[in-house]
């Protein structure tokens, strides 16, 4: 098969349509197999890791732009197009949901309630992921981005803990009322743009007036910046995060909320580059005060799910400091952020879920001394939070480099603030790590077994991506590179 | 890599930066259940590491121009990040000494360390360090430097914290960390300033560039100033120094290599590294001079007080590296590199003595382990006199040579307060060392204790007979290696000097002192150092040496003024409650209750009048079907009389 | 009076009938029976202006069969729907059925 065959191949829709399938195929699975089920569903997800993994090396950074391209016409009346493509910045995201699921999958091995059901809910969700990550069409953005929000309700109210119906419910009407802003929004610009296309690139070069610019995009800022976990619509997530299942909270955390700052990327701004200028400002001001706030909130909590939790929220506000800068190296720290904080914070979730496992507690004054009893779990989660901190040659650490000195450039006073933030996070992580891994063994724990290699790999992956692109950082970061460049000089 | 065998100056300079890395990884994934061989692995890896180093020390030591290779690290917009090698005089120095003094105390950590459960993880972090200061040392650019600086940091907190089920020990490791993250916030923002006022981060372009005049000296004074603030956190200066002392929780061959010898000399290495930077900025050296000159005083009043071995030398440490700032700061850029050298081995020297006092009794207390028969292991204590008279400055020791270099330079300096400062400092210098080390040689015993002191003198002997084997050695051989450095080293002075300052013509018109040699003024300061220093010892022995000496202190007369020092000047205090004012009950405190209350609360208080409204209206639901179809029908009936009539 | 106001008379007094019995039985099967009357009502009255009015005699019996069509059906899925409510509540007085009450 030569190499032009094999671009014929829709690879895309291929990873979006081996979700749905293996939802269908799992549906199938008598009740009382869940090994099967697992089985199945571990295939499927390493089928999904394999096809992302080709479409990364595949993309060529050199010729940029759009690669395999999909785009059939759906719904000629509305201007609808099945319109899938891959460029610099989704191909990261492709991958981190392709490795936050398989590695998800790995996790949740022990599950068994009602694991068929679990596993189908899952695929729905991530199908919903990979649906906004690949389309270029603004209609099938949003259908996927609300197939993906609507099985986080049942994911949380079934399989979760900690007041799980609670954080459930915020969750879902704080996700519906940012889709409840992100539909009118969309709407708006079709119809402006005279009702023809939902095409993305076509609405692009139609253009928009300044002043539909400016109300558009503080409708899909604030409805995706939601689900991005911007300060003040932020409090949904901690308390979703603490509710969810160990692999729930790896996806939501580690993708989900990149699908936010992913919107406000390919829709808003790309949209509604005036507008992005107008409200520039207000973002990088709600990003620093996130970037600060989170970290200092998370000095309090003394639940482990709810630290992290904060620490997402001061991440995400990285993400979103450094959309606002509007230059190419603030963007590119932003897209290198969304990719290496989800592998991150997956890696944070799963280390927690083994010890919540075994300990039945994820609260910090009731664990201490866990480095003793089990090593390599609690190394998983001290390399997590290294990371977390910035610790050079993790893969965060250059994201925020590079974040960080756009927005010193572009935003001095914010830029320095949150800089400093970094010092309050170092410390709230390492408290973290302190209280819960170091100190006297602890007698209750005593019996507790480390975690065994299989279920120790998905944690062994994760730590090995985040160390390598701390290492290689081209590798990611031209990909990325090749989409901003041109982005920011059409800006 | 076929590139690999055509250059060996190359090869060395990459076997530096990679292999304690690979060691690290490999006794972290593969070998940890195998202590021996981890330990074979890292203290392989170094020893090639201080071969290649000491070959591209004598290849490239007549090398006309500074070698410089670089790779685009990452790439963003017109902003290249490059990962290289810079090999000049300086850098090589810095290299050879990280590698042998990390040989040395990786070769006595077979002995100190023997047993440890945690062994293999010790050697591995270990590499961690190796491998973060020799890249560091030979960073061609800032950012590297700056990255591997704070890799360097994290290795200092694991290796602080390794003991991590003691409380205290994470406890200081976290506190070094925040602390000298506080510093690295600084350094990061100066960086940031060069950046964006120069655009380049190369440092050959920035000390030319500085010297030239072509950056704006704002940009410069901001830009070293904030750079500073790195060397403040790292090299533990005022007003950021307490973590030092409290980082003597980790392993003793931890603190001669990291918390004395190297890493915490890479604040001072930073600043020669970017001098001429500096030099352009006589502001930023004003700072960096009064800075380094309270750094100095400070520390040493906290070293009277102390009964902790490894205290005194903590606090000499951050004492000693006030000094070389203050060198480096008077203009003395060959006074500092001299005395960060010979400062290295001489501290290593006396932290590895101890470490062998420490492994053999057991205990910290200087008085106890005089009482324990200290003065009976003779090499150790031959040993840690010669690093003690080196550290006070006593002929023919080698930090007799730098120490006078320092006050040479000091003495040039038109503000004679600091040369008053520096030859008050030799002088508390010399009384802090011998005070320890006459509590050693003289131990008191009061009445009650004498039984005991039998007994403790028997084992004392026992341990020292019956730990001469390969355990005792692998800790003697490295101490006896530094005493004799520390005896050679300073009759190096003129080559030393020649080797560095061959690179740097900037800073000859500084140093004239060291050049011009011996004038009458000269002369008339080596003298009054030395007596100075002869005195401070001879003041201790008065004190704790002598027969009829109280071991008292004179400080004992004046309580406020001990309780003062043994405080630390109540800094930590300062910080602790800062801390819990500022962060604990300040903002996380009304950032949380913003979090409940506000931002919750009225998100609860929306979905709760949402569901109150429901509520509210919810009787017109009787529940009954009929009722509904009733109303249905009736409103049927009133459609069709409105529109039927 | 003519022939089809009789039909109609008739046809509107069944309905009335099947109303009256929806609104005031409590008993759930009376209520299914009552609808049957309302349908029924409706039949002739499909039945009676085909054979008065319309053109073509097709179409009202065709709606008339329609009709007795989805009476069955609509017994069938309210006899199950009884059934399922009384094996719950074992009444099958509607009076019982008030969850739904605010």
């Amino acid at each position: 098969m030569t190499a032009m065959e094999f671009a014929q191949f829709p690879i895309l829709s291929a990873i979006l349509f081996s979700t749905l399938l293996a939802l269908l195929v799992i549906l199938f699975i008598p009740d009382d197999r869940p090994k099967l089920v697992k089985q199945v569903s571990l295939g499927f997800a390493a089928v999904g890791l394999a096809l992302s993994l080709y479409v990364y090396f595949a993309y060529d950074p050199h010729k940029g732009g759009l690669q395999f391209v999909e785009r059939v016409l759906w719904v000629k009346s509305l201007g609808i197009y099945y319109f899938l493509a891959a460029d610099g910045i989704n191909v990261p995201m492709i991958l981190l949901t392709a490795v936050v699921l398989f590695t998800g999958v790995l996790t949740m091995w022990e599950l068994d309630k009602r694991v068929k059901e679990y596993f189908a809910l899952t695929y729905l969700l991530v199908a919903g992921v990979y649906g906004v990550f690949m389309s270029m069409d603004l209609f099938f953005i949003f259908v996927w981005y609300d197939v993906s929000l609507f099985p986080m309700y049942p994911l949380i109210a079934i399989w979760g803990s900690t007041r799980k119906e609670y954080g459930a419910m915020k969750l879902t009407l704080y996700l519906l009322a940012g889709s409840a802003l992100i539909l009118p929004g969309i709407l708006y610009l079709w119809a402006v743009a005279g009702g023809t296309t939902f095409d993305l690139f076509e609405l692009q070069r139609l253009g928009f007036d300044v002043q539909v610019q400016r109300i558009a995009f503080v409708m899909l800022y604030l409805g995706f910046g939601i689900l991005a976990g911007v300060w003040p619509f932020h409090t949904w997530s901690p308390v979703g995060h603490v509710a969810a299942p160990t692999a729930v909270s790896m996806i939501h955390a580690g993708v989900l909320m990149k699908l936010g700052a992913y919107g406000i990327l390919r829709v808003g701004m790309t949209l509604c580059p005036e507008g992005l200028v107008y409200w520039a400002d207000l973002m990088a001001l709600l990003a620093t005060i996130g970037i600060v706030y989170g970290a200092f909130v998370g000095l309090a909590q003394t639940d482990l799910k709810y630290v992290i939790g904060y620490s997402s929220v001061s991440h995400m506000g990285i993400v979103g400091l450094g959309l606002s800068t509007l230059t190419v190296d603030g963007i590119n720290g932003a897209v290198f952020q969304m990719f290496s904080h989800g592998i991150m914070t997956a890696l944070f979730f799963s280390a927690v879920g083994y010890i919540y496992d075994k300990t039945h507690t994820k609260m910090i004054p009731e664990l201490g001394g866990l480095s003793k009893t089990m090593p390599k779990a609690s190394a998983f989660f001290i390399l997590a939070a290294f990371c977390g901190i910035g610790v050079p040659c993790m893969s965060s650490f250059w994201a925020e480099l590079l974040v960080f000195i756009s927005a010193v450039k572009t935003y001095p006073l914010r830029g320095i603030l949150a800089v400093s933030g970094l010092v309050v996070s170092a410390l709230f992580m390492l408290r973290v790590v302190q209280k819960t891994f170091y100190g006297e063994k602890n007698p209750k724990w005593e019996h507790i077994p480390d975690v065994p290699l299989f279920l120790a790999s998905p944690r062994i992956i994760l730590v090995g991506i985040l160390i390598f692109y701390g290492l290689f950082p081209r590798l990611i970061l031209d990909i990325i590179q090749s989409a901003v460049v041109p982005f920011v000089n059409s800006l | 890599m076929m590139w690999l065998p055509h250059d060996p100056v190359l090869s060395a300079a990459l076997a530096c930066a990679t292999l304690p890395f690979l060691s690290m990884a490999v006794i972290l994934i593969f070998t940890r259940p195998y202590q021996r061989l981890s330990c074979a692995i890292s203290v392989g890896a170094i020893t090639v590491c201080l071969g290649c180093a000491l070959y591209l020390l004598i290849t490239l030591r007549h090398a006309p121009a500074p070698v410089e290779y670089q790779w685009a690290w990452i790439v963003s917009s017109d902003m290249v990040i490059p990962f290289g090698f810079l090999l000049d005089r300086l850098s090589l120095l810095m290299l050879t000494i990280v590698a042998v003094i990390s040989f040395l105390v990786q070769v006595y950590s077979i002995g100190y360390m023997h047993g440890d459960p945690g062994f293999s993880r010790y050697y591995a972090f270990q590499s961690l360090f190796a491998w973060a200061m020799m890249t560091m040392v030979i960073a061609p650019g800032m950012l590297q430097l700056y990255i591997f600086w704070e890799l360097v940091g994290l290795a200092s907190y694991l290796l602080i914290g390794y003991y991590y089920e003691k409380w205290s020990a994470s406890q200081a490791g976290k506190k070094a960390f925040v602390m000298t993250r506080l510093g690295d916030i600084g350094f990061f923002l100066g960086i940031i300033t060069v950046l964006l006022g120069f655009g380049d981060l190369g440092i050959l372009h920035m000390n030319h560039a500085a010297q030239a005049g072509d950056i704006h000296p704002a940009v410069v004074t901001l830009g070293a100033i904030l750079i500073f603030c790195g060397v403040v956190g790292k090299s533990a200066q005022f007003p950021l120094l307490t973590w030092l002392p409290d980082a003597m929780e980790g392993p003793t061959p931890v603190s001669a290599l990291l918390h004395s010898a190297t890493m915490v000399a890479a604040g001072v290495y930073l600043m020669s590294r970017i001098f001429p930077f500096f030099a352009a900025s006589p502001d930023a050296m004003a700072v960096a001079l009064i800075i380094g000159t309270i750094t100095m005083l400070l520390a040493s009043t906290m070293a009277f007080v102390t009964y902790d071995i490894k205290q005194v030398w903590a606090y000499s440490t951050v004492s000693q590296l006030g000094f070389m700032v203050m060198s480096l700061a008077a203009g003395g850029y060959f006074a500092g590199v001299f005395h960060l050298t010979t400062h290295a081995g001489f501290k290593a020297l006396l932290f590895l003595c101890s470490g062998i006092f420490i492994h053999e009794y057991h205990t910290n207390d200087m008085r106890e382990i005089g009482r324990g028969g200290g003065r009976k292991l003779t090499i150790p204590m031959i040993c840690m006199t010669v690093g003690a008279l080196a550290l006070a400055g006593i002929f023919p020791f080698s930090g007799f040579f730098s120490k006078e270099a320092i006050l040479g330079v000091l003495a040039e300096h038109p503000n004679k307060l600091f040369l008053g400062a520096g030859l008050l400092g030799a002088a508390m210098t010399a009384y802090y060392s011998f005070r320890l080390i006459f509590f050693i040689l003289f131990p008191r015993s009061t009445a009650e204790e004498a039984s005991h002191h039998e007994e403790a003198h028997g084992h004392g002997d026992d341990h020292g007979g019956g730990h001469h084997g390969h355990v005792f050695w692998a800790m003697a051989w490295p101490v006896m290696i530094l005493a004799t450095v520390t005896l050679v080293l300073g009759f190096f002075q003129n080559e030393l000097q020649s080797y560095l300052l061959a690179l740097e013509p900037a800073s000859h018109g500084h140093e004239a002192v060291e050049h011009g040699g011996h004038g009458v003024g000269h002369y008339l300061l080596l003298v009054t150092a030395v007596c100075l220093a002869v005195g401070g010892v001879f003041f201790a022995y008065l004190e704790f040496g002598w027969k009829k000496a109280t071991q008292e202190g004179f400080l004992r007369k004046f309580p406020a003024v001990e309780t003062l020092f043994a405080n630390r000047w109540y800094m930590d205090h300062f910080y602790r409650k800062a801390l819990d004012l500022l962060v604990y009950c300040g903002f996380t405190n009304v950032f949380t209750r913003n979090d409940r209350r506000v931002i919750d609360g009225g998100i609860d208080g929306i979905c709760r009048f949402t569901v109150g409204g429901g509520r509210a209206v919810s009787f017109l639901q009787s529940g009954m079907l009929q009722y509904n179809l009733v109303l249905m029908v009736a409103a049927v009936g009133v459609l069709v009389l409105v529109f039927a009539l | 009076m003519n022939s089809l106001s009789v039909y109609l008379t008739v046809a509107a007094v069944l309905f009335s009938l099947g109303l009256f019995g929806v609104l005031m039985r409590r008993n759930l099967i009376g209520m299914l029976i009552s609808i049957e009357l309302m349908l029924n009502g409706a039949n002739l009255n499909f039945m009676a202006f085909n054979r008065f009015l319309a053109p073509e005699p097709a179409v009202g019996q065709i709606m008339a069969l329609f009709i007795m069509g989805i009476a069955a059906a609509e017994a069938a899925i309210g006899l199950s729907i009884i059934l399922a409510l009384f094996r719950r509540l074992r009444s099958i007085n509607v009076e019982r059925a008030q969850r739904l009450r605010g």
